[in-house]
């Protein structure tokens, strides 16, 4: 099997970071490096990433650090405020149910008016029978089946391409 | 309920106030961590990339989300690998949102319009260096420059990329043989 690396290849590789090869490495090193394939084509590489390392860096446009720093505390402020909104939002939501409910209680045990109607639309609820309902209801599909049909696709559709297009949002 | 949103937006104010404080060091240790690496992680995310604006954007992204990591460091190499990982993992992210959107400017072309140059030979061989970089696999890229320009183990390249470190030297290898190939340069340093 071919070998993919040499003992020396640090070497070579720690003196072309630290600007040393070819010109102030041990005669012997230098020798080595001709011979060998592998440390030959480490020296090339490595010689040529690092000149284009330092022109890169000489040309990198970072920003400042204070202005990195100043952005990443502003981003973090927002995140923790959304954080930190969520739970409130959903206690709110919590409290307004509660206190709606509560007044409808309210409201219900004490308005005679309320009393009345709730009594006279309970008894007539009873009065109705499934058994007569249901063949006019049949009858009544029927009568507009397609309607009905149309009615089942938009209920199926609309639901569907709305989350599609939030999804693809 | 007034005393209980009253209790919470204290609370809030105070996560508002701790926010800055739950970034893993504090500014002065940033920015002098910032001015050790961050013209280094430049040069490497527009390698990565090609693309100059791209990695000034992820330069920032990187520094936040270390900033944000939840993690602590032994020593310097340990900070500085973790920062390249999440480099590279934005880049690779970045990578796959340009594919996906089918619009990806080829590798290589805003680092060849790079400005003032010293010299026209310096143009050429960045020009030359650039291609063949850009032919090169995002993860060979990656490799190659962390092993010959940061000088990195290959522990921490295989910490940083993500693979195991014991096929991490014949990955390297290809990589490098790659490289010479569209370098064009014979063994030994010297173009044909």
């Amino acid at each position: 099997m071919k070998p993919v690396d040499c003992e020396f290849e640090s070497e070579i590789l720690a003196a072309v970071l630290q600007d040393r090869w070819p010109a102030r490495v041990d005669a012997g090193l230098r020798e080595h490096v001709a011979a060998c394939e592998i440390c030959a084509e480490v020296a090339a590489i490595a010689g040529a990433i690092d000149n284009d390392r330092q022109e890169m860096r000489a040309q990198a446009s970072v920003p400042d650090s204070g202005r990195v720093w100043w952005i990443a505390q502003m981003r973090a402020r927002r995140e923790a405020a959304q954080t930190a909104g969520r739970p409130i939002t959903v206690a709110q939501v919590i409290a307004c149910a509660c206190a709606m409910g509560l007044l409808g209680a309210c409201f219900g045990a004490t308005s005679a008016w309320f009393q009345a109607a709730l009594h006279r639309g309970l008894s007539s609820l009873s009065a109705l029978r499934l058994q007569t309902l249901l063949p006019t209801f049949l009858a009544f599909v029927a009568g507009h089946g397609a309607l009905f049909l149309a009615m089942a696709a938009i209920l199926l559709v609309i639901p569907a391409a709305v989350y599609l297009t939030l999804l693809r949002e | 309920m007034f005393r209980e949103t009253a209790f919470n937006d204290i609370e809030r104010d105070r996560t508002l106030d701790g926010a800055s404080t739950g970034f893993v060091m504090d500014e002065d240790t940033f920015r002098a961590f910032y001015a050790r690496t961050a013209r280094g992680l430049w040069a490497y995310l527009a390698r990565l990339t090609g693309d100059r604006q791209l990695a000034e954007d992820l330069l920032q992204e990187t520094f936040y989300r270390f900033l944000r990591a939840s993690a602590t460091y032994d020593n310097e190499t340990h900070r500085r690998n973790s920062l390249y990982r999440i480099a590279t993992n934005l880049a690779r992210d970045a990578r796959r949102r340009s594919l996906s959107r089918a619009a990806a400017v080829p590798a290589g072309d805003d680092i060849e319009r790079m400005p003032s140059l010293q010299d026209v030979g310096a143009t050429e061989r960045i020009t030359d260096f650039t291609r063949a970089m850009a032919r090169l696999k995002p993860r060979e890229r990656a490799m190659l420059w962390l092993a010959y320009a940061e000088g990195a183990s290959h522990q921490e390249i295989a910490n940083v990329l993500g693979l195991r470190t014991t096929s991490l030297k014949a990955m390297l290898f290809r990589a490098r043989r790659n490289l010479a190939e569209l370098l064009g340069r014979a063994p030994g340093g010297a173009k044909p």
